[in-house]
């Protein structure tokens, strides 16, 4: 009851009417990618759960991009992939596992950066 | 924008790569109407989409999420605007997210800027210092960035030692011309970030 006001959580309305009694604090990045893992849906799973699993029947897509498919806000389409992961529906990989790295606080390594810096280059219209 | 908007179909989804590959974000941030949209649509080879993020300030002093998402709740939104660029061997995806980078969006900046290679951040002339405050976040983040001056038909002429001083840019920020509707010249703005990226890392990292 002593929290400050500038402490107050921003939390998204999704949380609450969503599935679960308390927030998620997501472990996914919005540059995960996932893909469906074949396991069927359960009873308890959600219209929305099911739109998410179908989306990525086909391939991968990232967390950011299933939220802009399904007019979900980013924050929202992370707790509904994180859901799914660990329902095992969902196989997820990591973005960057350098960036990931302490060392490197969250920036992708200068080889990373050089390759696409050649990328970049070579995507130039004469 | 509607708040409940009748759900259109998904368009369909282009899928990643099958390969391994590496997913790399790029942040593009400034204020409304500096062209954000037009650059990452120029550059994105799959439709951009677009996400509103809503965020409800939630009651104070309370852990009970059964009062949150009350009707009188003040609730802001905001938009991100995203496209992708798959480099040329199928290795790397680059990821072009739109932000307009306001301090009262700070915790879903946070996440955003995470990870980032850098932040393209685009200023128009006419109204340079709506471009502080993202600028502002993005330093304090100790995110490279390079600053492009996307050019409107109606810009003042401009110097950009000028522009530089009243940005107060460092030395080594860079700082170029940019129409976003140019592949090539949105193509360019990007690679000086991520030249200048390099170099930033070769400076401060072990």
């Amino acid at each position: 009851m002593s929290r400050d006001k500038h402490q107050r959580r921003l939390l998204p309305p999704y949380l609450a009417t969503g599935t679960s009694g308390a927030a998620l604090p997501s472990t996914l990045d919005t540059l995960t990618a996932l893909r469906a893992s074949g396991i069927p849906l359960a009873s308890y799973h959600t219209s929305v759960h099911r739109r998410v699993v179908e989306l990525v029947t086909g391939g991968s897509l990232t967390a950011v991009e299933i939220a802009g498919y399904l007019a979900l806000p980013v924050s929202v389409g992370l707790v509904l992939a994180e859901q799914l992961v660990s329902d095992g529906l969902l196989n997820a990989s990591v973005p960057v596992p350098d960036a990931l790295a302490p060392s490197r606080a969250g920036r992708p390594s200068r080889q990373l950066m050089e390759e696409v810096l050649s990328g970049l280059q070579s995507l130039r219209v004469a | 924008m509607d708040s409940n908007p009748s759900v259109s179909p998904s368009p369909r989804p282009v899928y990643l790569p099958e390969g391994d590959h590496q997913r790399v974000k790029i942040l593009v941030a400034g204020p409304l109407g500096v062209g954000k949209t037009t650059a990452i649509k120029t550059l994105s080879q799959i439709p951009t989409l677009h996400t509103d993020e809503v965020m409800t300030d939630a009651a104070a002093g309370t852990d009970d999420l059964s009062l949150i998402g009350l009707r009188d709740k003040k609730t802001t939104t905001v938009a991100i605007d995203f496209g992708r660029l798959t480099l040329p061997g199928d290795r790397v995806v680059l990821y072009l997210y739109g932000t307009p980078g306001q301090r009262r969006f700070l915790p879903l900046w946070e996440g955003i800027a995470f990870g980032a290679l850098g932040a393209l951040v685009l200023v128009d002339t006419r109204r340079l210092d709506e471009s502080f405050e993202v600028m502002d976040l993005i330093e304090e983040r100790g995110l490279p960035y390079a600053v492009a001056v996307n050019t409107f038909p109606d810009s003042p002429d401009y110097d950009l030692e000028i522009v530089r001083s009243k940005l107060d840019l460092a030395p080594d920020t860079p700082l170029i011309t940019c129409d976003a509707r140019e592949l090539n010249s949105s193509l360019n703005a990007l690679i000086e970030l991520t030249a200048h990226s390099i170099s930033s890392a070769g400076v401060g990292a072990s």
